[in-house]
């Protein structure tokens, strides 16, 4: 039914009045003033409150919708097929290799972020140098070419290829030599492909020469032996060490396998087996290897000869001229000698001359000590320096004189690093045509007509052969981030194979190295290394004319003597330049005189005093015809008379980090008798200006302190506990904490004083590990370096009797000569104290203890007041005084996003205003623990390894779980040496140290 | 208080001849009420570069980050918390005047205690911006206090001094202001009843209705004597749990348990020097002479020899101690300290603190207008060196020689330091501008009962015997506003 109701609202519009009539009419019961607001006269009418509020809520609105733009996005595409190795936050190891070391290299997400040793490599060390742990860096190196050039513009590999293949034909049809320059190549595959070269153009030579030549040593055998090699030494065989100006521990030779061989008779293992070898070292600067001897004598250049023949005739006996040196280093040279003859077969003499005929006499003594065979092996020889300063002098004549077609340079910056630089350009100007296989636009480089631009190690495929009989093999562990291409791959196409690099070095591998060993082409991708050496080399005798070798030692002293003596050396952080942009090493600070970001004229201090310089003075040095002012650096230790200074520096082409760091000190050298010698006689004089070096330690003497303890052997002998000074034993301790139990793990470390060598390759693999930022020279000024871990070295200084330690006593001895002196080094980080006196002062518990008994550091909670720094007795709390990682103010390397991508994803970076330290890698204790839980067993020692620890091939730093009383650690801090630093004030540090042994003459 | 009529052995604590309750109220509220003069404006733009100097300082190290100041891994407190605690102590002449005087009936305390007050607020907010400003982040400053917070169960570390800091200035500071500000209700009110137009209606606000009735005055000195016990203890504990920021740490030099009462002395020492340095300004530019007078004066002189001295014994004690103590951390602490690479700056504060105010023995000394103020400069000198010498040479070298290092202030160190001081006396010459220097009401309450007027009027009647007369006649010589025919008025007539 259709209802016809109506309702309605009021009575007005039952009764439709009029107002309601019209009323009705408009959508609105009021009119709206549209009009009115809209015209001119609206701005000037009368605003009602009401008005003014809807338009205050319309704006507020309004703003508010306006202010809702949404944060920036960073895109973070994930896989839409994901690769079947990768797993997000998990991490993938490649077996590689670098120098000849089998690594293993850990990529996340596609990236290589840090490698270490290969656990089961054998062959050579079990740790890893400062520069392989920091050389994942320099893959991220923005100072890096990012594609070919032709004449430094860039061009296609198409274009670059033509140039070269034409500039090879011409040089072949003009019957002109084509030489390969390049420093030591001990890779198969490079020299297989050097080969295919040599094979499609008969001219082609390879040209072996290092920056820091050893080819004294290789003729010297040659000369004794018959044997053109540079032998492997085995310290581990040796219980008398000499070495006269070797930094066998350091930068000579293989120094980190060195370390690792000699510390085996030094550590607490070997002491607990109450063995201990005796180092004697007779040098002029204070080397690393001079720092961790025994005995020590201040020697000058020109006397090094006349300390080997003074040690030929005590030891056999024969009465050869010239070896009479300083009254102190001949007394110690006596006992030496008589020692070296005690320990026949198990004794040694090295040294660090690169003169044929010094190393000649050293092989005869060492013929004489029976040391061939045992402790130098001539048959699993080392393949690590093969450089021949010979050959390369051949080049240079026979490219002045236009006999050079085409000159390739391969890890070769003769520009640089060759004494006569001037030469050698002039040289490289008559070759017609000249590629560097360069990463960068090197000083060399950048004067060649074409770059070819060779890949990192992580980016290639390669092998190497450090060693006769260790072959080891390196796996690309990304592709090639720039526009570039290995050298081996590149001498393979302009030889016209038309191979990949990949199956080249396979093929090389399975028709050479493999032949015989059961092993296939995937067993050493996975294992990293062959070994195929003896295990012991065999006895040889030097027949070399020892008397004519003397002879001539004699007569080149008197090079050197007279005035001031230079002696070059190669420092162990930045080796011989190549690594100069690695901002990493250029921080890490010198074993001895802590100096980063420079190097310097080290002199002693008694000599400065004369000259008039004091620290943050400069000298004029002038040797051989090039002259340059340094600053200085009061070297306690270093002998009178002398002048050292580091090469390696003032490179002008390397990069960001690495440019104008230092002065370049290869111009001193000299080529003598075909070799190069890094001694000579010099003036120095004092120089105008100041310059305030760099150093991570300013006060250098322990102040008489006990926080090292060290003991002489003949004292451990008679009581293992001797100078370990354990306050605990002697004093009664109150605590006004509550004890907490530690149920699960409780992670300790040890660290034997003995086997720290203090080279500082734990403190690179910390920063890599750890994304430690580095802050660059003018804040290690202000004391601002963030380095978690530090090693800290003290000298004694030896006035006759007396061992001064306190800074006011040595300004007042009289007489010092500041040439004896003993040096300690001690690894300080974060000690994790059960009663920290970080933990309390923080207002805002960022920083707290774990029932794992690691003290933890809570960024996002630090809000900066410092007070935990200032309140830690160690000092080892670093503080973000800036935004370090990522500030264009601290652009050494950082600062931009691809280098960005070496930070280990596991550690987060620490913005400005944080304080930071030491967590004792809290991240690989974590993912240790996730490992054994999803493998559902308990964490085994040795499951996790702390970054400083897997890098330190002395075995100085063991880490682990003190509730298992069998774990390693465990049974460490059960030594009798142990001793815990400042225990006295009772905060309980989790880190025993080890006291420091030496075994000196005197007890 | 009550005007019961006074010993004439006390010296008078106002001066001058006819003096009237309107005289004060017009002498007082001078700078007030009308223009300022040309030495307020040199002063106020000297103070307000300052200022700038100090928002230039801190916005750079805001922007910039903590690197801008001198700092390094071993020197994490340098001359930040130096000024910090410079400032700190500066207050607490402020609170000990208007509070612990006040409880001992020291009527002398009503004509300094209202600057000494404001002095206080304005050292303790120069002293908090440290507070934020030698944070890492400052932006998250609030993170001292435990506010409930959705960041999970984060709350703060009541072990850390830094936490009881934060509460005790904090609470200082709240204490202060409540203090000062009721003080000023009654002296508000007077400038508000005075003035016309929109500043009568600011003063009006200003004065929280204060109509001067009987019931508002009992009131107000119930509240005043309130605060006045709530203050006492702040005198000791701010400065004691500022020393606690040092003392309860494990740092030779620091770990002290002298700390505590040497803080409390060394803070009411350089406080009355600071008092002492702005009321002698004062009293000449804003001829309060007659007000502030050489008693006040000398009495304040005599509190700073005592409090140096105390100071001075304080030195030698922690020496002492260090010898006494065998740790040989803790000797070589001291003997750095006295003659270590720091040691000018310990002779400095040694000089300044312990020997500068043994001159006060001299009455000639302690009366003198110029070296009062001199000497007052130079113990405010030596109190910033010894916060410095504490903080940076027991920092700079403790126990590991490996991380021994010196500190060097950059300019923007130096930049906060001079800019905070400019910004303390913007606010004290803006307080000076706008309100009344001296407690108007406190001061009337001397005039029938402590003022020379008062009791030369006493002595013409014959109240007091002849030698204490002459005795009182002695005591004004050192007055310089007491003249020849004001002393021979003191007879009996």
């Amino acid at each position: 039914m259709e209802s016809n109701k109506k309702y309605w609202k009021g009575l007005e519009e039952l009764n439709q009045t009029p107002a309601f009539v019209e009323g009705s009419k408009g959508e609105f019961a009021e009119s709206i003033p549209v009009e009115d607001v809209l015209n001119e006269a609206g701005l000037s009418t009368k605003t009602p409150r009401r008005d003014f509020l809807k338009a205050l809520g319309f704006g507020l609105g309004a703003v508010t919708l306006a202010a809702c733009n949404r944060t920036p996005i960073h895109k973070a595409v994930p896989y839409v097929i994901k690769p079947e190795e990768i797993t997000p936050g998990i991490p993938n190891f490649y077996a590689s290799s670098f120098n000849g070391q089998s690594v293993i290299v850990r990529t996340r997400e596609g990236r290589p972020i840090s490698l270490e040793a290969n656990p089961n490599a054998v062959g050579l060390n079990q740790g890893t140098d400062a520069s392989t742990s920091a050389s994942v860096l320099d893959l991220y190196d923005m100072s890096k070419l990012q594609a070919p050039q032709i004449g430094g513009k860039d061009v296609s590999w198409a274009q670059l290829d033509k140039a070269v293949v034409d500039a090879l034909n011409k040089a072949q049809a003009a019957g002109k030599q084509i030489t390969i320059v390049s420093d030591t190549v001990n890779s198969p595959s490079t020299l297989a492909a050097i080969a295919a070269l040599a094979a499609k153009y008969p001219a082609t030579q390879h040209v072996q020469v290092d920056a820091v030549s050893y080819s004294g040593i290789i003729e010297a055998n040659r000369a004794s032996f018959g044997k053109a090699v540079i032998p492997s030494y085995h310290f581990d065989n040796a219980q008398v060490v000499v070495s006269v100006a070797a930094d066998f521990l350091g930068s000579w030779l293989a120094g980190e396998e060195h370390t690792q061989d000699y510390i085996k008779n030094r550590d607490h293992k070997s002491l607990k087996g109450g063995k201990m070898s005796r180092h004697i070292q007779f040098e002029s600067g204070l080397s690393m290897t001079g720092s961790n001897a025994d005995v020590r004598a201040a020697i000058k250049p020109s006397e090094e000869g006349a300390v080997l023949i003074g040690l030929y005739n005590a030891i056999t006996g024969s009465s050869i001229a010239g070896g009479t040196t300083n009254a102190k280093a001949t007394t110690i040279l006596k006992l030496a000698a008589a020692e070296l003859v005690k320990a026949r077969g198990a004794a040694v003499v090295v040294a660090g001359s690169n003169d044929i005929n010094t190393q000649v006499l050293v092989n005869a003594i060492n013929s004489a000590l029976g040391a061939y065979g045992s402790i130098i092996d001539l048959d699993n020889y080392s393949k690590q320096y093969q450089g021949s300063d010979a050959a390369f002098q051949q080049f240079l004549t026979a490219a002045k004189a236009g006999q050079v077609g085409v000159a390739f340079f391969l890890n070769s910056n003769p520009v640089y690093n060759y004494f006569k630089a001037e030469d050698a350009k002039a040289a490289i100007a008559k070759v017609d045509y000249t590629v560097s296989f360069a990463d960068r636009a090197d000083e060399t480089a950048s004067e060649l007509k074409a770059i070819a631009p060779n890949c990192t190690f992580l980016e290639a495929w390669g092998d190497a052969s450090a060693k006769e009989g260790l072959f080891t093999i390196i796996q690309p562990t990304i592709n090639p981030v720039f526009n570039t291409r290995q050298a081996e791959q590149s001498l393979l196409t302009w030889a016209g194979v038309n191979k990949s690099i990949h199956d080249f070095v396979k093929e090389t591998w399975e028709t050479t190295i493999l032949a015989g060993t059961g092993k296939a082409w995937k067993d050493v991708l996975q294992q990293g290394f062959v070994y195929k050496g003896s295990t012991t080399g065999s006895a040889y005798a030097s027949n070399a004319d020892v008397n004519a070798a003397a002879a001539a030692i004699v007569n080149d002293s008197k090079r050197v003597s007279g005035g001031v003596e230079l002696k070059l050396y190669e420092s162990t952080t930045l080796r011989d330049g190549r690594y100069a942009n690695n901002a990493y090493l250029q921080e890490l600070p010198d074993p001895v005189s802590k100096v980063t970001w420079d190097n310097y004229a080290a002199i002693n201090p008694v000599d400065a005093e004369e000259l008039g310089v004091k620290e943050t003075g400069k000298v004029t040095v002038e040797a051989n015809g090039y002259k340059v002012d340094l600053p200085v650096i009061l070297q306690p230790g270093q002998a009178r008379g002398t002048v050292s200074v580091a090469v390696g520096y003032g490179r002008t082409k390397v990069g960001k980090a690495g440019n104008e760091v230092g002065v370049n000190a290869y111009p001193f050298a000299s080529l003598v008798n075909g070799t190069i010698q890094l001694s000579a006689k010099a003036t120095v004089s004092k120089a105008s200006g100041i310059y305030e070096l760099a150093q991570t330690q300013t006060h250098h003497t322990i102040e008489g302190r006990n926080i090292v303890r060290e003991t002489s052997f003949a004292k451990y002998l008679k009581d293992p506990n001797s100078e370990s000074g354990r306050f605990a034993d002697t004093h009664q301790t109150y605590d006004l904490w509550n004890k907490f139990e530690q149920p699960g793990h409780r992670w300790v470390m040890a660290i034997d004083l003995n086997a720290c060598t203090g080279c500082g390759s734990c403190i690179v693999a910390c920063n890599v590990e750890n994304n430690i930022p580095v802050v660059g020279r003018d804040e290690v000024r202000r004391r601002r370096e963030m380095h978690w871990l530090r090693i800290d070295r003290y000298y004694t200084l030896e006035n006759g009797e007396a061992s001064l330690t306190k800074e006011k006593e040595i300004a007042k001895a009289d007489g010092m000569d500041y040439e004896s002196v003993t040096v300690v080094h001690q690894p300080m980080l974060c000690q994790h104290c059960e009663h920290a006196p970080c933990e309390t002062v923080c207002p805002v518990l960022a920083t707290v203890h774990s029932s794992e008994g690691l003290n933890h550091m809570a960024y996002n909670r630090c809000f900066g007041t410092r007070y935990c720094a200032n309140n830690c007795p160690y000092k080892v709390r670093r503080f973000n005084w800036f935004n370090y990682w990522n500030d264009s103010r601290f652009d050494n390397y950082l600062n931009n996003e691809f280098t960005q991508l070496v930070l280990n994803p596991d550690v987060t970076t620490r913005s400005r205003g944080v304080m930071e330290k030491c967590s004792m890698c809290i991240q690989r204790i974590q993912a240790g623990k996730l490992q054994a839980k999803i493998e559902n067993r308990k964490v085994k020692d040795g499951d996790i390894k702390m970054a400083c620890q897997a890098a330190c091939s002395a075995n100085a730093i063991i880490f682990g779980d003190a509730n298992d009383p069998e774990s390693e650690v465990s049974k460490a801090l059960r030594n009798e040496r142990v001793y815990y630093v400042l225990e006295e004030i009772n905060v309980q540090p989790n880190i025993g140290y080890m006291t420091k042994v030496r075994n000196t003459f005197e007890a | 208080m009550s005007s019961h009529n006074e010993s004439i052995l006390r010296e008078p604590l106002i001066t001058g001849k006819d003096i009237t309750y309107a005289q004060i109220t017009d002498d007082i509220l001078l700078p007030v009420e009308n223009k300022p003069n040309k030495a307020w404006w040199i002063g106020f733009t000297v103070a307000a570069l300052g200022a700038m100097l100090w928002v230039v300082s801190v916005g750079y190290t805001f922007w910039t980050g903590i690197g801008a100041w001198g700092l390094n891994k071993t020197v994490g407190w340098a001359w930040d918390i130096t000024d910090f605690v410079w400032w700190v102590g500066i207050g607490h002449a402020g609170t000990l005047i208007s509070a612990v005087l006040l409880l001992f009936r020291q009527n002398w305390r009503n004509s300094i205690n209202r600057s000494a007050e404001a002095m206080t607020i304005f050292a303790v907010i120069c002293a908090a911006t440290y507070v934020v400003a030698h944070m890492g982040r400052p932006w998250l400053a609030y993170w001292i206090f435990p506010l409930p917070n959705q960041f999970g169960s984060l709350w703060v570390n009541f072990n850390s001094p830094l936490v009881w800091d934060a509460f005790a200035i904090s609470t200082y500071f709240t204490v202060s202001l409540v203090f000062w500000y009721c003080g000023l209700l009654p002296d508000i009110a007077t400038v508000r009843d005075r003035a016309t137009g929109l500043k009568q209606r600011i003063y009006s606000i200003l004065s929280f209705g204060w109509n001067g009735s009987v019931k508002t005055w009992q009131r107000f000195e119930i509240v005043s004597l309130i605060l006045a016990g709530i203050s006492t203890p702040l005198v000791l504990s701010v400065h004691t749990i500022v020393s606690m920021d040092f003392a309860t740490s494990v740092i030779p030099g620091w770990h002290t348990t002298i700390f505590p009462p040497y803080f409390v002395a060394g803070a009411i020492f350089s406080g009355f020097a600071m008092v002492q340095t702005l009321l002698l300004i004062l009293r000449k530019v804003m001829n309060f002479e007659n007000y502030i007078t050489m008693f006040h004066i000398e009495s304040m002189n005599k509190i700073i020899m005592v409090t140096g001295s105390i100071v001075g014994i304080a030195y030698l004690t922690e020496l002492f101690i260090a010898w006494y103590s065998g740790s040989e951390y803790e000797m070589y602490a001291f003997a750095n300290r006295v003659a270590g690479p720091y040691a000018w700056a310990y002779w400095a504060m040694m000089t300044c603190n312990v020997i500068s105010p043994q001159l006060f023995w001299f009455k000639k000394i302690r009366t003198s207008i110029p070296i009062s103020w001199v000497l007052s400069i130079i113990v405010n000198i030596g109190m910033w060196f010894e916060r410095f010498v504490i903080i940076v040479t027991s920092l700079h070298r403790d126990y590991l020689p490996s991380s021994w290092a010196m500190f060097y202030p950059t300019w923007v160190d130096v930049g906060i330091f001079v800019g905070s001081i400019g910004l303390f006396f913007t606010l004290f010459l803006l307080f000076l501008r706008f309100l009344p220097g001296i407690a108007i009401a406190e001061v009337k309450l001397l005039l029938k009962s402590a003022s020379l007027q008062q009791k030369t009027k006493l002595v013409q009647e014959g109240a007091f015997p002849e030698d204490q007369v002459e005795y009182f006649r002695n005591s004004l010589e050192k007055y310089d506003t007491v003249t020849e025919e004001d002393i021979k008025a003191l007879r009996k007539k």
